[in-house]
């Protein structure tokens, strides 16, 4: 092995003549203090001298431990799991709710649920049609691996700081159990020592052995950062601009960002922009009456309770004209003067004048109806719904969505399809395909399902033709078609998220990294 | 929506096919495909097709569907001397009843399970939970004819399902589980009702549970099924649930209900077809296929509907439908059901889509369209979009914020208190999610633009800048740099505020015509704290809304 002395820089030529004085391996810190360069300097020529072969690199981590906030709670009072245990060991069978009120949060509890399941400490079972946890032993095995990990907690808590991993009592899984759950932080140092490379055999002029090496170190003037002196003085013509190593990438940098399901949600409006439709915008808080009632939707339908539905507890008169009011009811009593019967029953003004949070945003479609008798009408809006879901990675209380209708001469359910067909084709998917679907208020109805290729055939909308127990109170007389897309599923199929908790609880760094225009992207 | 689970052996000895074709064409019959296993395929239905909620009625269907028997399924029925007085006091607690007998059946485990979860999903479902249909189903050997529906003191006795010892009703609402998970229909009743034979042995407890006494078991041979309620659905609840024992092999009798005022008898089951009226050119309006009467004909008949045509005089557009729809059937409460179903009858896979044409212009909203500039301009000044929810908490609002509570909306039954209210203000929301995200990388620099409730429905802009350097002459620079770009730096005025949510002597409104529009400065560090963060942070937050002015008629009116 051998190189010619015109190869090396000057500073690797500096670095190169310290080794040559040293018997054992350097840090980059350590040949920083010897030559008074800077440590990324001597870094960086290190590094060059290693790619020439002149220099061995070897590299040694350690790893150091801290606790986080979470970390920090549990190692005072203990794992959730391993509290949650305790109370299924004593009572053998509970609920969830009783588990909750055990743990004092239901965060916790989720947590606590989720490990003695994994670890089959415990099981469920349908009881009353209720789910209940149900004790299912706990090996010693498990049991010691949960200590252990407590054991960690609590002297990460004592030491305060970065503990190093030599220091833990444990094996390496457990930290990574820890880590995985951000129980605790982990940081890596990394350490560098450079040497000369063996077998290296300098054949530099000899007679400069005496210091080293001796390489000449000052052969031209190299210059790193160009400055508007020289350009103005024109010196840079007498210097030698320092050749940079190009592969190595430099700090990382951000660009601010559109949230990624604001694009999606824009795209979708200029596709229906595009397609002729008008966008409209109503109120979240709505009546009873716009939400279900005028949507003939009877009043006791499950989706009406208020288990399913945020009301506000607060009844207002109705915003109607009164002439509606009395056709809604006709026409949920017994048909009123349409060929239908009717849901039976008697229909109540007052749970129409409940206040709520929108279930969806036909309540403003409806509206513009009431407002627009007259066809063509093409509208479509985008907004925040609300149903009482607990958060989960499918699950939220509120998201958005998309919803449509065409009223006009001579509209039919072929229509409808092919209104659907060109959304989704547009939106990236080029097999749609239509399955009956049911929604009190449509007839037709008909659920709009796309091929993927991870998960087959999913279902992303309903759709349908208003029935006249619908229009005909609003004074409509002829057909209107509506579609409900549900855009969480949507987005989570275009951005590959598994948790849809994602796009409204974010994570900077996904956002940081999300790519804002993928070419091979749709 | 209800779960039926098809064991393959049922399913494909009820129907005569394959598993692989049930599966292929179950889809296009409205179901979806829940679940396989090894000897079954867990399907869903939709709520409105109660009848499909039992193997033997998803085998009926199909038999139609796939054209090895289509048509109507008529079932013989024949009197069983049997009759059910109706006393006068029930008819204030719960006043339908309904009662037919099944004989001749062969019951294996799971024939008995496929009852049990029919008679369940038909409680849920039509019936809203027992509230307005209960069924139960008795072994006839067990009693002696003829029975009794009356209504009785709470503290009559019996044995009840699943128990050994006799209990009270009132004990029974107090502590059998179904007592406890339906007790609250009868929380005004003074009496409850209850079903009685000729010896005064009692059959059930309607709509909370049976007597131990006509447990259904393997060796039962004939059924009593007694069905109650509060409105007429008990009939096609009788309906469906003897149907679907005439697929097992049962054989249906009628029972005689004897109203108490006047005496009058109804015969139940009555299972005779409903029949309705349509015109083919409906038909052709609605669906947009050019189909004729006869297609239509077989379309109904693989929907399990009998259809006779009558030839209009003109056009074949004036044929009429008279459509038999059978008495299982609970769904059907306008021509345009019908309809539907010839549409499925004839396959939705089947249907070219086609666009309607127009004449129309689209565009998007005005409000959107401004808020797409909204965003561009903070992008360009380095800011990163979020998005978060617009419920929220007292706490997250206020409390953290060192702010006073104001008059806020609330949710009447919150799933947690983290989303109790519909928010007030955006900024929150952003130092929570940088209190998320606290081991990232900073600077961080978010916003966000979204609506928030004061009275009435409004949109806000907020943004929030957060690491070690960060101060109120970058936020100001921030707030300099929006109003500029909304043009109107020349007519706003920046005043101190006493918000606390800032550092007093650092925080400022912005004031547009004498109107405060805004506000901003460096958080406080008790509010950093209260985030666990540790970061000074800046922030803004303004009402768009008021910047450009949406015409009154536009304003989206908060309704409380």
């Amino acid at each position: 092995m051998s190189v010619r002395e015109s190869e090396l820089s000057a500073r690797e030529r500096i670095v190169l003549n310290v080794f040559a004085a040293a018997d054992e391996a350097l840090t980059t810190d350590e040949i920083a203090r010897r030559t008074g360069l800077k440590e990324d300097a001597v870094s960086q020529a290190a590094f060059m001298l290693a790619e020439k072969g002149i220099v061995a690199v070897k590299e040694r981590e350690s790893r150091f431990y801290r606790l986080t906030e979470e970390g920090r709670e549990y190692a005072e009072r203990g794992l959730p799991e391993r509290r949650a245990i305790e109370v299924l060991m004593r009572e053998g069978t509970c609920s969830f709710e009783h588990l909750r009120d055990h743990m004092g949060s239901e965060r916790e509890a989720l947590i606590a649920v989720n490990w003695l399941l994994k670890r089959g400490w415990a099981r469920t079972k349908k009881e009353c049609g209720k789910s209940v946890f149900v004790f299912a032993g706990v090996s010693e095995d498990s049991m010691s691996e949960v200590e252990t990990e407590e054991r960690i907690l609590r002297l990460l808590l004592e030491r305060g700081g970065f503990v190093e991993e030599e220091a833990l009592p444990c094996r390496k899984e457990l930290l990574k159990t820890l880590k995985a759950r951000k129980l605790v932080e982990e940081k890596v140092r990394k350490e560098r020592f450079f040497s000369l490379a063996p077998g290296f055999k300098p054949e530099f002029k000899d007679e400069k052995a005496a210091i080293g090496f001796g390489l000449d170190v000052v052969m031209e003037h190299e210059v790193a950062q160009m400055t508007p002196e020289m350009i103005r003085t024109g010196s840079w013509k007498e210097v030698k601009f320092k050749e940079y190593d190009v592969s190595i990438p430099s700090e990382k940098i951000y660009p601010a960002k559109i949230h990624p399901y604001q694009r999606l949600v824009d795209e979708m409006r200029r596709i229906f922009a595009e397609m002729g439709f008008k966008e409209i915008k109503g109120a979240i808080i709505q009546h009873s009456f716009w939400n279900f009632d005028a949507l003939f939707v009877p009043q006791d339908h499950p989706a009406r309770e208020m288990q399913d539905t945020f009301y506000l507890g607060v009844r207002k008169p109705l915003d109607a004209p009164a002439e509606l009011v009395r056709r809604v009811k006709e026409v949920h009593e017994h048909g009123g003067s349409l060929r239908s019967s009717g849901w039976g029953g008697r229909w109540r003004e007052e749970i129409a004048e409940e206040l709520l949070l929108r279930t969806h945003t036909t309540a403003v479609t409806l509206r513009y109806l009431a407002s627009h008798k007259e066809p063509p009408v093409r509208v479509f809006c985008i907004g925040r719904v609300y149903r009482r879901e607990t958060v989960d990675p499918t699950h939220l209380p509120e998201f958005d969505q998309l919803e449509g209708i065409v009223m006009d001469e001579n509209v039919s359910f072929r229509h409808l399809l092919g209104i659907l067909q060109t959304f989704y084709r547009k939106m990236g998917f080029p097999q749609v395909r239509f399955r009956p679907g049911y929604f009190p208020y449509t007839e037709p109805s008909v659920e709009v399902e796309v091929m993927t290729e991870k998960h087959g055939w999913i279902e992303l909308g309903g759709a349908g033709i208003f029935r006249e127990e619908v229009t005909h109170p609003l004074g409509i007389s002829h057909r209107v078609l509506a579609w409900g897309l549900g855009i969480g599923r949507l987005a989570m199929l275009k951005l590959k998220l598994h948790d849809i908790r994602q796009l409204y609880q974010p994570d900077i760094d996904w956002l940081r990294h999300a790519p804002s225009s993928p070419i091979t992207g749709d | 929506m209800p779960t039926i689970r098809l064991f393959h052996e049922d399913i494909e000895r009820l129907t005569g096919v394959d598993i692989d074709t049930v599966r292929e064409k179950l889809p296009f019959l409205g179901a979806d495909l829940e679940r396989d296993g090894e000897d079954f395929t867990d399907v869903e239905f939709f709520p409105n097709r109660p009848d499909l909620f039992s193997v033997e009625g998803v085998a009926r269907a199909l038999r139609a569907f796939l054209n090895i028997q289509p048509g109507i399924s008529s079932y013989e029925t024949s009197p069983s001397g049997i009759e059910m007085n109706v006393d006068d006091a029930v008819i204030d607690v719960r006043p339908y009843v309904v009662c037919g007998v099944v004989r001749d059946l062969e019951f294996d485990e799971r024939a008995i399970e496929s009852l049990m979860n029919l008679q369940e999903h038909i409680h849920r479902g039509i019936g809203r939970n027992r509230r307005k249909v209960s069924i139960g189903v008795h072994d006839l050997s067990k009693v002696k004819p003829d029975f009794r529906y009356t209504a009785v003191d709470p503290d009559f006795s019996f044995v009840p399902l699943d128990f050994k010892e006799k209990m009270t009703m009132k004990d029974i609402l107090e502590r059998h589980p179904k007592g406890i998970e339906y007790g609250f229909i009868l929380k005004d009743a003074d009496r409850y009702p209850l079903i009685v034979d000729y010896d005064g042995n009692v059959l059930s407890f309607p709509p909370i549970i049976n007597a131990e006494l006509t447990r259904v078991t393997e060796e039962t041979r004939d059924l009593f099924i007694e069905v109650t309620g509060t409105d007429e659905n008990v009939f096609v609840a009788l309906n469906i649930v003897v149907c679907a024992l005439a697929e097992r092999g049962g054989r249906v009798q009628t029972v005689k209900v004897r109203s108490p005022q006047d005496g009058a008898v109804i015969e139940t089951p009555d299972l005779n077809p409903s029949t309705h009226e349509l015109r083919l050119s409906e038909v052709r309006a609605l669906t947009g296929l050019d189909i004729d009467a006869e297609t239509s004909v077989k379309c109904c008949a693989r929907m399990g509907l009998h259809a006779d045509v009558v030839r209009g005089d003109g056009s074949e557009g004036d044929d009429v439908l008279i459509v038999k729809v059978p008495a299982y059937r609970c769904d059907i409460l306008h021509p345009w059901d019908i309809i539907e179903d010839i549409a499925i009858g004839y396959g939705y896979d089947r249907i070219v889509p086609t666009l309607p044409k127009t004449d129309v212009v689209g565009e998007e909203h005005a409000e959107e369209r401004r808020n797409r500039r909204i965003r561009e301009m903070m992008i360009g000044l380095g800011f990163m979009e979020v998005q978060t929810f617009t419920l929220s908490s007292e706490r997250k609002q206020f409390t953290l914020m060192r702010r006073r509570s104001c008059e806020v909306v609330r949710v009447a039954h919150p799933i947690s208190e983290e989303y109790e209210m519909l928010r007030c203000a955006i900024m929150p929301n952003l130092i929570d999610v940088l209190s998320m995200n606290k081991h990232r990388e900073m600077p961080q620099r978010i916003f966000e633009i979204g609506t928030v409730f004061r009275g009435e429905e409004r949109t806000n802009l907020a943004a929030v800048s957060m690491h070690a350097h960060a101060n109120f002459a970058e936020i100001r620079s921030v707030v300099d740099a929006i109003l500029r770009e909304f043009g109107i730096a020349d007519i706003t005025v920046i005043k101190p505020s006493d918000d606390d949510a800032f550092i007093k002597g650092r925080r400022a409104i912005i004031m547009l015509n004498d109107r405060e529009i805004g506000v901003f400065g460096e958080i406080h560090p008790e509010v950093i704290r209260n985030f666990s963060l540790d970061h000074p942070i800046i922030g803004v937050e303004m009402d768009v809304d008021a910047i450009n002015a949406r015409p009154p008629s536009q304003r989206r009116r908060c309704l409380c």
